[in-house]
């Protein structure tokens, strides 16, 4: 065998790698993760936030708590950068994913600190409605990001005749 | 007779369209992506890796970080030099001691016939293929990039990084080293 010529087999490893690499409910699973961890470092946030006499112990198991949520969050964005990149239809659905969960939590959290008073759902209403606007912020990058390409691979492929 | 300066590959405007399918996440263009490339950079890679082994482990590694990358291609009508240097990078990190054995022995531009080709006229691709393995690993991957017509000059410049001066001046070296070898065989006269 040449240089020149593939070595068996080479091409369908490629194949299976792209179908590895490019799996839509592995980057999903990394998006949702990084949603939940997110929100569970709000809600703990909040309780600690809004309760003026918490014990040492609770104080510790907060900051525990939120440590990790800030590892997962952490962990997800470097998947979702580095590992599972996310393609610009990709980028799309979790957008749209984003700010469903995000609308949803907001207005949880908002409905239970109006009927409750309680203040700590109030805050997490509140730090909710901030994720919700950055959500729908990238949402609306996606969209724009997405019909700059289709713009441009559909005008290339009029150039080329395909 | 070639003329170095004036020999041209069309990038072509079909990979700027495969490469912006791919920004957008069509998988079929990964399909398609592969199916086109995979025969030069692999050609490219077995040339200058030491043995099979080396050169699929070297593949893989680069067709993972080509998939991981493309969404932050820039220029999607640079994909080709993007692509082998991606290669390069890959090959690099796997070859790195005898990257780092080469030689820098690079001449000054100005003494390179602009002619670069007629100093083997009668090169045959067969030729140069048997006789690459015998060359240094810098020269033997110069002489891979361009003269099996992979590559333009500029091409090969960026997938380098280093000006197209220092490239013409590894490409005048590298075919003089082929040239005595082939001489030292009595392949060529």
């Amino acid at each position: 065998m040449t240089a020149a010529e593939l070595p068996p087999g080479i091409s369908t490893d490629l194949r299976r790698l792209a179908d590895a690499e490019l799996s839509l409910p592995s980057r999903l699973g990394h998006v949702a993760l990084l949603l939940g961890a997110i929100t569970m470092t709000i809600i703990v946030s909040s309780l600690w936030l809004t309760e003026a006499q918490l014990p040492v112990r609770t104080r510790i198991a907060f900051a525990v708590m939120i440590v990790i949520g800030l590892s997962w969050t952490a962990f997800a964005v470097w998947v979702l950068t580095h590992r599972r990149i996310l393609l610009a239809r990709h980028r799309i659905i979790a957008g749209r994913l984003a700010v469903t969960f995000t609308a949803v939590f907001a207005l949880g959290a908002l409905g239970v600190g109006v009927a409750t008073g309680r203040p700590e759902a109030l805050s997490a209403a509140g730090l909710g409605t901030m994720m919700l606007v950055a959500a729908v912020a990238l949402l609306i990058r996606a969209h724009r990001e997405f019909s700059r390409l289709v713009s441009r691979r559909d005008a290339l492929a009029r150039e080329i005749g395909r | 007779m070639t003329d170095i300066e004036d020999q041209a590959f069309p990038a072509g405007k079909e990979d700027e369209w495969l490469a912006v399918r791919c920004q957008l996440g069509e998988r079929a263009a990964f399909d398609e992506l592969i199916e086109r490339y995979q025969g030069p950079l692999w050609r490219y890679v077995r040339r200058v890796a030491p043995d099979e082994d080396a050169a699929r482990e070297v593949t893989q590694d680069a067709w993972l970080r080509v998939i991981r990358g493309i969404g932050r291609l820039r220029d999607p009508a640079r994909l080709r030099p993007w692509l082998f240097g991606i290669v390069r990078r890959a090959l690099m990190d796997r070859l790195r001691d005898q990257y780092a054995r080469a030689v820098e022995t690079d001449c000054d531009v100005t003494e390179i016939p602009a002619r670069v080709d007629s100093a083997l006229p009668e090169l045959q691709l067969q030729q140069v293929e048997r006789e690459l393995a015998a060359l240094p690993i810098v020269e033997r991957e110069v002489l891979t990039l361009f003269y099996l017509k992979e590559l333009s000059l500029g091409e090969v410049a960026e997938v380098l990084n280093l000006p197209v001066g220092t490239v013409k001046s590894r490409l005048f070296r590298a075919r003089q080293m082929l040239r005595g070898e082939l001489t030292a065989k009595g392949e060529l006269r």
